[in-house]
Order: C-alpha cells, then sequence, then structure tokens
C-alpha cells in the first residue's frame, strides 16, 4: 500500500497540538466546543505519521487537558487512555490505509469518532465510574463536518 | 499492509517502540487500577504537602495578625487623639469658666447674706486685694457712682472686712480690719464683754480695752457690738486665737474669719446701720454660743 508522508513539519505539528492542548482548556466553560476541538486533536492533529510515540503523547496531553479542566472525576486517566489508543489506530489508518477522497475521509472520521466516544466512556468508566457527558458526545458527531474537513485540510492524506 | 522492520533492541526505533507500549500499557493499568490507587495517591499527595500547607497557613495567620494588629493600633491612635482634643477642649473651656464659676459661687453667697441680713446692702467686686497696705487696701468696683460714702462697713460671707476708706467716682478703696490703723468695736461671744479690735495684719487683730477679770478663752467667737455705728450688733468678725493677762488689760489676739487677701465679691452696708442685726447671720462657732 502507499504510504502516506507527512506534509507537515515538526514545527508545524508541535505548534498545532499544543495550540489545541491550550484551547482545550480555555474552552473548559463550554463543553461542547472542547469535545469538538478534542476530537480535531485526536483524530487529527495529533496524528503524525512519521512517529507513534508523538502521536500517543499529544493524545494523551489532550485527554489529561480535558480531564483535569473537567475535574469531575475520582481517578484520572481513562480519557487520556482511550485517546492514545483510538489515536494509535487512526495513526495507522492514515499511514497503511489512505483515503482519497473528502467523503471517504468523513466516513472514516465518522467511524472512528464513534468508537472513540464508546472507547472514552468504557475507558472513563473503568477508571473512575459512569462518564459524567451527558449529551456532549452528540456534539462530536454534529461537529463531524467541521473537524472532519478541518482534519482533512490538516492532514492531505494521500500526499495532495 | 507493509511491516516495517521492528527491532525491539537498543536502536533509535526499539526504544521508541518500548516508550510507546510503556506509555499505552502506563495509562491502561492508571485507569484500570481504579479510584482506590488515586485515593492512596491522593493520600500520599495530602501527606506529602502537610509541610508546605502548615508554612502557608501559619504565613497567612501570621499575616492576619500583623494586619489587624496594625489597623486597631491605628483606630486606637485616632482615638487617643481625638479624645486628647477633646481633653484639651474641655481644659481650655475650664479656664475660661473658672473665673465665672468662682464669680457665680461668691455671688451665691452673697446674695445668701444679703437676703438673711435686714439691710439694703450693696454688691461690690473687688478689684485688687494688695497685701500689707496700712490705709486702704481692698480696691472695690464701685464708688460714687453707686452710692458709696466713706465709712460704710464692708462684709463677706465669712464675716467683717473692713470700712470704706475712700470713695471715687467709679472705685472705693476698703480698709481691711486687719490694718493697724482700723478699728472694729466688738464683743466675746460668751462673756459679752465689749472691747475694741485692733488690725496686726496678716489677716489678725487685737482687742483693746478688756478688763483682765473677763474670761476669755481661745476659740471664742467674736461679734460686732454694733456701738462703733459702721456694723449691725452680730456680725462675725474672727476667732480668739490667742490670750495672755497684761498689765493694765487682756491681750486678745483674735483671727479674722473673711480671708481678707482672697474675697471676690462683698457686701457693702448702708451708712446708718441699726444697732442690732437679725441672727442667724454667722456660721457654727468654734466655741460659745450665739451673741
Amino acid at each position: 500500500m502507499k504510504r502516506v508522508k507527512s506534509l507537515r513539519n515538526p514545527l508545524q505539528r508541535t505548534a498545532a497540538a499544543l495550540a489545541a492542548c491550550l484551547g482545550l482548556i480555555l474552552l473548559a466553560p463550554w463543553p461542547g466546543a472542547q469535545a469538538v476541538l478534542h476530537a480535531a486533536l485526536v483524530l487529527g492533529i495529533a496524528l503524525d505519521p512519521e512517529s507513534a510515540l508523538l502521536t500517543a503523547l499529544w493524545a494523551a496531553a489532550g485527554g489529561w487537558a480535558v480531564e483535569g479542566t473537567l475535574r469531575l472525576y475520582p481517578h484520572y486517566g481513562g480519557t487520556p487512555w482511550a485517546d492514545m489508543s483510538v489515536a494509535l489506530l487512526a495513526w495507522w489508518m492514515i499511514r497503511d490505509l489512505p483515503v482519497g477522497s473528502f467523503k471517504g475521509w468523513l466516513g472514516r472520521q465518522a467511524l472512528l469518532g464513534a468508537l472513540w466516544i464508546l472507547a472514552v466512556h468504557l475507558a472513563v468508566r473503568l477508571a473512575a465510574g459512569p462518564h459524567l457527558w451527558g449529551w456532549t458526545w452528540a456534539w462530536i458527531l454534529l461537529g463531524l463536518p467541521f473537524w472532519g474537513w478541518l482534519t482533512w485540510r490538516w492532514q492531505r492524506p494521500g500526499g495532495r | 499492509m507493509a511491516r516495517r522492520g521492528s527491532s525491539w533492541g537498543w536502536s533509535r526505533a526499539g526504544r521508541r517502540r518500548w516508550a510507546l507500549t510503556l506509555l499505552w500499557l502506563g495509562h491502561g493499568v492508571w485507569a484500570l487500577s481504579g479510584p482506590r490507587s488515586g485515593a492512596a495517591w491522593s493520600g500520599f499527595a495530602s501527606v506529602a504537602a502537610r509541610p508546605a500547607e502548615s508554612a502557608a497557613s501559619a504565613w497567612r495567620a501570621w499575616r492576619l495578625h500583623r494586619s489587624e494588629r496594625a489597623s486597631n493600633l491605628e483606630a486606637a491612635q485616632g482615638e487617643l487623639a481625638a479624645l486628647r482634643q477633646q481633653v484639651q477642649s474641655l481644659e481650655t473651656a475650664r479656664t475660661v469658666d473658672a473665673p465665672k464659676l468662682a464669680d457665680a459661687e461668691a455671688a451665691g453667697q452673697l446674695l445668701g447674706l444679703k437676703e438673711k441680713l435686714p439691710l439694703q446692702a450693696k454688691a461690690a467686686r473687688v478689684l485688687l486685694a494688695p497685701v500689707g497696705e496700712p490705709f486702704g487696701g481692698l480696691v472695690l468696683d464701685a464708688g460714687a457712682d453707686a452710692g458709696l460714702v466713706q465709712d460704710e462697713g464692708v462684709i463677706a460671707p465669712e464675716g467683717v472686712v473692713g470700712r470704706i476708706w475712700s470713695v471715687n467716682a467709679t472705685q472705693s478703696q476698703v480698709l481691711p480690719a486687719d490694718a493697724p490703723n482700723a478699728s472694729i468695736a466688738v464683743m466675746l461671744a460668751r462673756s459679752r464683754a465689749t472691747g475694741v479690735l485692733q488690725g496686726l495684719g496678716s489677716n489678725q487683730g487685737e482687742i483693746r480695752y478688756l478688763n483682765n477679770q473677763e474670761v476669755v478663752q481661745p476659740g471664742e467667737a467674736v461679734y460686732t457690738s454694733g456701738l462703733d455705728r459702721v456694723f449691725p450688733r452680730g456680725l462675725l468678725v474672727g476667732y480668739v486665737a490667742e490670750v495672755r493677762p497684761g498689765d493694765l488689760e487682756l491681750q486678745v489676739k483674735v483671727a479674722l474669719a473673711a480671708p481678707l487677701r482672697r474675697l471676690p465679691m462683698v457686701l457693702i452696708l448702708p451708712p446708718s446701720s441699726p444697732l442690732e442685726a437679725q441672727a442667724p447671720l454667722v456660721p457654727a462657732q468654734k466655741n460659745g454660743g450665739a451673741p
């Protein structure tokens, strides 16, 4: 299969991931917007086709930022673990199963998004008990056109 | 799917794989360990943070105590300054009012005496009371304009003061009873013996023309006899201070009752005083009964 080479240099990736993490902290009063940005980070911005370790680190950083700002659980760690796991899956997909069209990308992001929501719920339940998202998860699905387009423009799968 | 060259050894790629694996597994283990481990870590963190927390608490308490103490000190200083100002204003007011109070007290005493005295006496303020003046000592603020004439009797609530020595338009001088050239007809309270009091100075006098046979005791009251037609009978003059037998007459020294140098106001008796003044005109006597 065709290998995807990153179009972003390390400085751009680091700056974007850092800005996303800061945005997660600043958007804490608005959980819906925070969830959309969180999805964009985990399923797009954090993905570095050349480094699985950096992908996992930035995804985990996003998870810790969200849990740290929410301060809702008796035990932290579920969200970063789920973020890391789904981000690694997305990393593998973007690296080894590239898609050539925006529609295909959106479909895959929808699938990964739903999987990510379930993973976060499961991991948080295992770590601290029932998740307290409420309907926040719906914002992720409703915001898919936005964060899907954003990650499409950022990653440009297929080398375009 | 292509497999990349996998090496789990001590190469760059191997180290990255190990780090990623440890990162993911560590998060998983940590998440799956549940709230209990979190509580343990929280407990450990709480214990570790105790010294810093206690130090911060002590520091906060010290700052609070210092600020409270400073505010209390400022309030106390402000209150003290206000009290000092108040005390100073009160002292100033008291100093200003002191002469008025003394005058009011003297006027009250004079008024009481005037009401008891069945005479048309006139009140006057003492302007000057020089010590050791043989002829005319006290200076009054009333003169011919008030109808005063020479040789009118002058009394105070405490006792006889003297007589008018000279009169001008607005002031007059009083010959005090202790002047060497002053004489007042007196009588002793117990023996009723009469004599003439002559001044010795220093608020004292001597009764002349008393027979050696008279029995006089120290402390006995001395009253005016009315024989000099200046003072009515029965006004207190003083008390016997010392009695010595003489060659021809008894030598009786009298301490005058009125403080002649410290009188703020006096009463001036009319020129033709009746012979008898109604009792009681005098305070309680040390020894001896009323005249």
